[in-house]
């Protein structure tokens, strides 16, 4: 889900008269952690329904990893855009958190996903997810909104989802238009018109 | 938290008890952990838009005015689902507000949420009260919609207009009706969108929203645009291409805009007029190109000078600049400008040596607002005169208006007045009346003046403009003038734009300059009931009030075809029972003393 939102930014950062070379030159204080986390989160993966003590084990290892990667992005509050992706991956720990660890999914807004994923869903649990209960604290910050064409595909994801998304757009878009102020960006701009 | 923000105590409660009221009111009506998941979606669907609409403001040319579409969007979710929702929502937008405007205070924060729940409240409750039905909207009674709305809006405007009352930010002007009525505008826009997205919400929910809010983004987009460019251009506009400076244009007509105000509350304020000296013999020297050069510097070191005042700077004419400067009396503008000067001439520039100075110098003319001036034109002509005599001193030098100094030569006085005569002359074979009269309050004007304690200046611009004054009666038809009887309504107003049409015979010629003031306020009155202008009292120019008391008493005592003749005696009667009411009561009194031991006299002899 995240990749959209940067997909989009990219675009709308082009059309803007922006370009790619603020990318190349992000300069983020432990940016090798991103790429560790992301490797752990997808051996828990494929490894939970393995493995067995990882299996019982994952849900407080998920939480870890919110953990590092909240203090990843709350060392590079000071980039734009930094805190409104700590906002919205702080409310997914939130309710992860008091949740157990799993992040609850609403059945209803399952249902866009298909009748396997909801059958998946009410058996147990499926990657990190499980399904909201009578005894889910704060619902209304799980997996609630479901998205469906006209969006180009299929999922159902949280507020803290949407708000980190947006905290995404802000920081490509700075990348990518202010950057870099040099006069090149205000040349595209003019040829524009 | 409260007591952190330096408020005035009225502020304080005032705000305080406008956000308990808005918390206290949120938490009975709110319940919480009754919403079902699919409306928390809606709610932060939105709230979503409602920020990004908070985010793109459309805004509107020439001011900086801006509206937000947050209020047709709440409405249209009170319309559609009612408060439980809308607050809600409210409530997800002040959190996102409260983190994205950190550098606003907490209360004001908390008083823009209470305000905003109170809105909400009020709109929702005379919607219901005027049989509004929550839901689709119901096309055949609009009446609730229209009436939730002006309650949303005034209560809005209230509580700011109490809030800034209470914060002692009220003054005069904040509340013009223009402002109310462009609001009005954007209040009804507002309406027609809210209803625009209770149709859009209730057939495709989120779609709808989406378009609604996609559509408003980029409109805000484009008119951003307009107003870029808008801002761009006027500033293009006014700004001279070669210094930088102030254009003619817009100097004057911030000059105009400034002899407005200062007419309505006193403060003293300067004109200056700069003219580099010996500029061209520069540009012959040295080339137009090193001339645009030295202007541009010129310009440049005007602005560095000016910059930590107040001062208005502009580039007038070619090598001409002018200098606005509010709230400044002429000695402390001389000393300024002088300042300038003597730094000017220790400024080296390239080729100032093949100027006579062999220096860079200008000379400058300055003039004073004063009570009585008539219009900005006035103050021009002034601190121009003031500016060539300064030329006429050698050059590089700093003078203030003064109408000693600057006075007509006896050989110029003559030379306009045979202008004058000549111009006269015309009444002759048009009417005959008007050159009578002219020259008898020419003759009258010529005697007064030698009484009263005038500059020459002033007593030979009198005389001038007594024996011009009703030059303007050229243009009315003969009919008219010799008219015997009553005049009709459209008559009498062909009449009363003589003083417009003399003013404007006279204008094209630039020595007249002095004149034009007397020619056009003629028939003004003291009391201000007077034309063209109805100027009152100390507004009307001292030379215009003299010569309205001697062109009516002369009025009065010749034979006109149109009314009966007086004696002196029954005049200087009308005169003394007119004191202060047509006629200034100080010249009146003179012009009587005058007319008693001058005329009266040598009337008896003939009489007897």
């Amino acid at each position: 889900m995240v990749y959209d939102g940067i997909l989009l930014s990219l675009l709308i950062g082009l059309l803007r008269g922006g370009n790619f070379k603020g990318i190349a030159h992000i300069n983020l204080r432990g940016g090798w952690l991103f790429p560790i986390l992301l490797g752990i989160e997808i051996c828990i993966f494929m490894l939970q329904n393995k493995i067995d003590i990882i299996g019982q084990a994952s849900n407080v290892l998920f939480l870890l990893i919110y953990v590092v990667g909240l203090i990843f992005l709350w060392m590079n509050r000071h980039q734009p855009g930094f805190l409104v992706i700590f906002a919205g991956v702080f409310l997914n720990f939130i309710v992860m958190a008091v949740n157990g660890g799993r992040m609850p999914v609403s059945i209803e807004a399952a249902q866009t996903l298909g009748r396997e994923y909801v059958e998946i869903l009410k058996a147990g649990i499926y990657g990190k997810h499980e399904a909201i209960h009578a005894s889910t604290v704060l619902p209304f910050l799980g997996d609630i909104i479901p998205l469906s064409p006209p969006y180009p595909r299929r999922q159902v994801i949280s507020i803290g989802d949407v708000v980190m998304n947006v905290g995404a757009f802000l920081f490509v878009q700075h990348l990518m238009v202010n950057g870099q102020n040099n006069p090149s960006s205000h040349q595209t701009a003019h040829e524009g018109r | 938290m409260f007591v952190k923000v330096d408020l005035k105590s009225h502020e304080k409660i005032y705000t305080l008890f406008i956000s308990i009221l808005g918390i206290s009111l949120i938490v009975i009506k709110d319940h919480f952990h009754t919403q079902s998941l699919e409306d928390w979606v809606l709610i932060y669907m939105l709230a979503g838009s409602i920020t990004l609409l908070n985010f793109f403001l459309i805004n509107l040319p020439p001011k900086d005015n801006s509206f937000s579409m947050d209020s047709s969007v709440y409405l249209a979710t009170l319309f559609l689902y009612g408060t439980d929702l809308a607050l809600k929502v409210l409530l997800l937008c002040s959190i996102v507000e409260l983190f994205y405007r950190r550098k606003m205070s907490l209360w004001r924060h908390l008083f823009n949420f209470s305000m905003y729940c109170l809105m909400i409240l009020g709109a929702y409750y005379s919607f219901l009260l005027f049989n509004g039905k929550i839901g689709a909207i119901n096309t055949y009674n609009l009446w609730p919609y229209m009436i939730s709305l002006v309650v949303y809006f005034s209560i809005n405007v209230t509580l700011m207009f109490l809030f800034f009352f209470f914060s002692g930010q009220i003054f005069k002007g904040t509340f013009d009706m223009g402002v109310l009525l462009e609001s009005t505008v954007s209040y009804f826009v507002t309406l027609l969108l809210s209803l625009v997205l209770t149709i859009l919400l209730n057939e495709q929910r989120f779609f709808g929203l989406f378009l609604f809010t996609v559509l408003v983004t980029l409109l805000s987009f484009v008119f951003r645009k307009f107003l870029q460019l808008y801002q761009s251009v006027a500033e293009r506009a006014n700004r001279d291409d070669l210094t930088g400076l102030y254009n003619h244009g817009f100097f004057k007509e911030t000059l105009k805009e400034h002899f407005a105000d200062v007419k309505k509350l006193p403060q003293s304020f300067c004109l200056a007029l700069l003219d580099l000296d010996d500029f061209k013999k520069y540009n012959d020297c040295n080339g137009h190109l090193r001339g645009d050069e030295l202007l541009k510097f010129f310009g440049d070191l005007l602005q560095a000078e000016t910059k930590e005042k107040n001062y208005i700077v502009a580039r007038y004419g070619g090598e001409e600049f002018a200098i606005l400067m509010p709230n400044t009396t002429k000695e402390a503008a001389f000393l300024f400008l002088d300042r300038l000067r003597k730094k000017v001439n220790d400024t080296y520039f390239i080729g100032v040596e093949y100027v006579p100075y062999r220096c860079l110098s200008f000379s400058c003319g300055i003039a004073e607002y004063e009570k009585g001036m008539y219009d900005s034109g006035e103050l021009i002509h002034k601190a121009d005169q003031a500016m060539y005599y300064a030329k006429a001193q050698g050059k590089n030098n700093v003078q203030i208006y003064d109408e000693e100094n600057i006075c007509w030569s006896q050989i110029e006085f003559k030379e306009d007045l045979e202008d004058m005569e000549q111009l006269l002359r015309i009444f002759l074979s048009k009417d005959v009346y008007t050159y009578r009269h002219s020259k008898r309050v020419f003759t009258y004007a010529l005697e007064f003046s030698e009484r009263l304690d005038l500059t020459d200046h002033e007593k030979q611009t009198l005389i001038l403009g007594a024996l011009i004054h009703d030059i303007g009666k050229i243009e009315v038809p003969r009919d008219i003038l010799n008219k015997k009887g009553k005049l009709e309504p459209h008559e009498w107003e062909i009449i009363q734009k003589h003083v417009i049409w003399g003013k404007e015979i006279l204008a094209s010629n630039r020595r007249f300059e002095d004149v034009l003031p007397l020619v056009e306020l003629h028939h003004e009155r003291y009391d201000g009931k007077g034309y063209p202008y109805g100027l009152k009292g100390e507004e009307i120019p001292k030379l215009a009030r003299i010569l309205c008391i001697i062109d009516s008493f002369d009025a009065m005592t010749t034979e006109r075809p149109y009314q009966p003749t007086k004696t002196f005696e029954e005049a200087v009667a009308e005169l003394r029972a007119c004191a202060g009411t047509q006629f200034d009561p100080y010249y009146a009194q003179q012009f009587i003393q005058f007319i008693e031991t001058q005329y009266m006299p040598r009337l008896e002899r003939t009489n007897r």
